[in-house]
């Protein structure tokens, strides 16, 4: 698996009674009969009916409020109540969800309604070195549990997550699935940061007052029945044709008061989690769901503040459009756990809120939302105005602005040899040494286990075991005789390391150009192999940076890793091959995005040399130049992005003019 | 090419390596010692006319001076951390912009030319205590060719030259 595309970012911990995590797996929802469900250790049902009421440890928790009858199961369909609004969508809505619940049945996750997953004790962060950290350590030490803990398990590509955290005195206290907590167990006694970390299950949550044995045994029952009301209830508030979900006066809302959720104030809480779960579930992928709903209005709820809808924000990430009219909000506070929430919003609508007489809630709200642009129905700022924002704080991140990689090449010398080296490398390391390496040749490699990492791509990095013994990071390399035994002079000896490295893949050049960033300059003063210039020869060093996948023989487990990797190349020795690798230093560090140029850039070494397309579009290049005074450069990237259409990147090249560089035209203004 | 031992070959590249990772990204950081940037970079004189090969996220700098007032003007604080850097000798006997008489070999190492590859981060800061807090790591690698110092090689030279000299520079941020 490619690791890209792995665990969504951590949700703030401890923050809220939520429920974390995506929908659990599948379960058939038409199980057999009334037969009493079992619960699994984690919550959820277990699949073969037959096991009836064997496993109660945890029975108790999967209520929804829900009655003690059991009733028949029901479908979405059949029990769409009453409903508000979408009503005349009802059949479109509802197809929707059809098409929906034969694929994926979703659990409705017990743990929603009482202490839900496991939680551990851990003890000695206060006398780690990190307790010194703004937040005495908290995050260090849940990055250091989850990493850890993910790489136990050397077979299971599954990242460990801990779903919530706390701090209760010097001890921290975390939630996660009850798996995850078998994992996360095992770290006892490990040290971290100095200190020697004591792991212990929690105190088991003291039981349930009053909840009556027989009623455990529907528990199961009552929680799929409660599912598919939910459905109903969702379903005949969609609009597809809006992608609006219409959230609003839920109390209002019949079929909920049918299921007794707003019988009393401690449930009114749990009413929403439960049924953003069952939203969850509906959709397969989060791009589905993003596609499905990029509206939600929550208006008329009485809503004082956003603790008991908080949810929302975790299962609507993205949405484009909110709809908080006609409730109790009183200041920015109400707001304040969606601060860091919905970073794709546009549309806040706040009218009929005490709120909305704030004289600078306007302002805050466009500094915590950072695509906002329309608030109460007035137009506050254009999207051009947030891509200006945008590039400015870019710009401030690195002061050097970051430019398209700078390959001055001589004689295609060091195109061809990247060209040649990325598959070879990957398919025929022998063959490679053949061709470019000689007895002078030096090779190593060096680990940075520290290097800084995306917060938006915090999974768990694959252990090194494979590189960790060749590195040479002259940082933790002190003594001269390891410094001298991990640099490799000569084919031989380098290829003893290459068959010891785990196999490789990396991205095609060609087709994955963005995948990489090649600079390549001329460097003067090598050695002469043929030893006829004292002054030394001409060469190149080329800077390559990266990602490529990696894969032991003895596992199918693959992992992504970023490189950067520098060659020098030189002329060869008489005799031998025209070019040789002097030295070869690669850098591997853990996977994070690189960070390419604002405007993509076209390396040179990928441009086929000529071809009549080429000639066509070197042509349309010229045109677009002479229209508007660009230099042929940058001409080409307006066209490259749109698709070669002269028409469009004029468009694109109008639109955009004012934040060009001034040597992005030929006379250094925009005609 | 088999003057120079293989201890003495790694100790000298490791040990200027080290010391040249120790007290150049200090020097960038720091405001004070801002103004010492371009005297890490060799200087083109008429013997030898070459200059520095500087690239920063693929801006081209035709000279340390333009690196240094990069320094001193956009970039009021900066904090590296290298996390892992690696060397390389690449030439025992660097010869370029040498008199004749000075093109034989050196045992001890000094006339090596190395080449140093560093992965670390850096942290840029605005001025005020609040941005301080808030700047972010970035990843980058850097890639330098130390050339000897010529005029470090002088017996009369003054103390405290830096005895190898940027000839090739080529920074990048990577996250």
């Amino acid at each position: 698996m490619m690791q890209r595309a792995a665990a969504p970012p951590r949700g703030p911990r401890g923050s809220s009674p939520s429920v974390r995590g995506g929908p659990r797996g599948g379960i058939q929802k038409n199980r057999g009969g009334g037969g009493p469900a079992r619960v699994d250790k984690d919550g959820d049902l277990v699949m073969d009916a037959g096991a009836a009421g064997g496993d109660k440890r945890r029975a108790g928790r999967g209520r929804i409020g829900g009655s003690p009858q059991p009733k028949p199961l029901t479908t979405g369909r059949t029990n769409a109540g009453p409903s508000r609004g979408g009503n005349h969508n009802l059949h479109r809505a509802q197809a929707i969800l059809r098409g929906m619940e034969s694929k994926q049945a979703t659990v409705l996750e017990t743990r929603i309604t009482a202490g839900g997953a496991s939680s551990l004790r851990i003890d000695g962060l206060s006398s780690s070195k990190a307790a010194s950290n703004p937040d005495r350590g908290l995050e260090a030490l849940l990055g250091f549990l989850e990493r850890k803990a993910s790489g136990l398990d050397a077979k299971s590509n599954r990242p460990v997550k801990i779903k919530k955290s706390s701090m209760k005195g010097d001890s921290v206290i975390i939630t996660a699935s009850q798996d995850d907590i078998d994992q996360i167990q095992k770290l006892d006694k490990f040290t971290f940061a100095g200190s020697v970390l004591s792991i212990r299950a929690c105190d088991p949550p003291s039981p349930r007052d009053g909840k009556s044995v027989e009623k455990k045994e529907t528990v199961s029952q009552a929680a799929q029945e409660a599912k598919d009301r939910f459905r109903a209830i969702l379903a005949a508030r969609y609009d597809a044709n809006l992608k609006l979900l219409n959230l609003s006066a839920l109390a209002l809302d019949t079929g909920l008061r049918e299921m007794g959720v707003f019988d009393g104030s401690t449930t009114t809480s749990k009413v929403f989690p439960a049924m953003m779960v069952v939203c969850e579930g509906l959709f397969k992928s989060p791009q589905e769901k993003r596609d499905a709903i990029i509206s939600v209005t929550l208006a008329d709820n009485n809503l004082a503040d956003v603790s008991a809808v908080t949810t929302l924000a975790q299962t609507f990430p993205d949405l484009k459009n909110l709809d908080l009219s006609r409730n109790k909000f009183m200041d920015i506070k109400g707001l304040n756990a969606w601060r860091w929430k919905f970073r794709h919003l546009e549309n806040l609508v706040l009218t009929g809120n005490p709120i909305e007489s704030q004289p600078t809630l306007k302002d805050e709200l466009l500094r915590r939302y950072p695509n906002l642009q329309i608030v109460n129905g007035v137009t506050l700022r254009t999207p051009e105005e947030i891509a200006a924002a945008k590039a400015v704080a870019e710009a401030t991140k690195s002061p050097i602005p970051i430019a398209g990689p700078d390959f001055r090449d001589v004689s295609q010398v060091g195109e061809n040899f990247i060209r040649q080296f990325l598959p070879l490398y990957d398919t025929d390391r022998i063959a490679l040494l053949g061709t470019f390496y000689d007895a002078h040749s030096v090779y190593s490699l060096s680990l940075n286990l520290s290097s800084p990492r995306s917060p938006e791509h915090n999974m768990p990095i694959q252990p090194w075991t494979a590189y960790i013994k060749f590195s040479r990071n002259l940082t933790k390399l002190t003594h001269l005789t390891a410094r001298m035994s991990r640099r490799y002079k000569g084919a031989q000896a380098i290829q003893q390391v290459w068959s010891a490295l785990p196999s490789s893949r990396h991205p095609d050049l060609q087709s994955h150009a963005d995948k990489y960033l090649i600079e390549c300059h001329p460097i003067p003063g090598l050695v002469d192999p043929s030893g006829q210039s004292p002054r030394g020869v001409d060469g190149l060093i080329i800077t390559m940076h990266g990602e490529f996948e990696d894969q032991l023989e003895a596992t199918t487990e693959k992992s992504l890793r970023s490189f950067s990797r520098t060659f020098i190349l030189g002329p060869g020795a008489p005799g031998g091959p025209q070019i040789r690798v002097v030295s070869d230093m690669l850098t591997l560090r853990a996977w994070a995005p690189l960070a390419l140029p604002q405007i993509a850039s076209i390396s040179p070494e990928i441009q086929p040399a000529i071809d009549p397309e080429q000639q066509k579009r070197d042509a349309i290049t010229m045109q677009l130049v002479e229209k508007t005074g660009m230099v042929p450069n940058y001409a080409n990237l307006c066209l490259t992005e749109t698709g070669w259409n002269l028409e469009q990147a004029f468009i694109a090249f109008t639109a955009n003019k004012d934040r060009l560089p001034a040597d992005a035209f030929i006379q250094g203004v925009a005609r | 090419m088999a003057d120079i031992s293989e201890d003495t070959e790694v100790k000298v590249a490791t040990d200027a390596a080290q010391h040249f990772v120790d007290t150049f990204y200090p020097t960038l950081g720091n405001p004070k010692t801002k103004a010492t940037i371009a005297s890490f970079y060799i200087k083109p004189t008429l013997v030898s006319p070459q200059r520095p090969d500087i690239t920063l996220n693929g801006n081209v700098m035709t000279d340390p001076s333009e690196v240094q007032k990069m320094f001193e003007t956009q970039i009021p604080k900066a904090f590296y951390e290298v996390q892992s850097f690696d060397c390389h000798l690449v030439n025992p006997n660097y010869n370029v912009g040498l008199d004749d008489a000075a093109l034989g070999p050196n045992k001890d190492g000094k006339k090596m030319s190395i080449v140093v590859m560093v992965s670390g981060s850096v942290k840029y800061y605005k001025t005020s205590e609040e941005e301080e807090a808030r700047a972010e790591a970035r990843g980058f690698t850097e890639t330098f060719v130390l050339v000897p110092n010529q005029d470090a090689q002088n017996p009369k030279a003054a103390k405290g030259l830096k005895r190898w000299l940027i000839q090739s520079q080529n920074f990048r941020l990577v996250l």
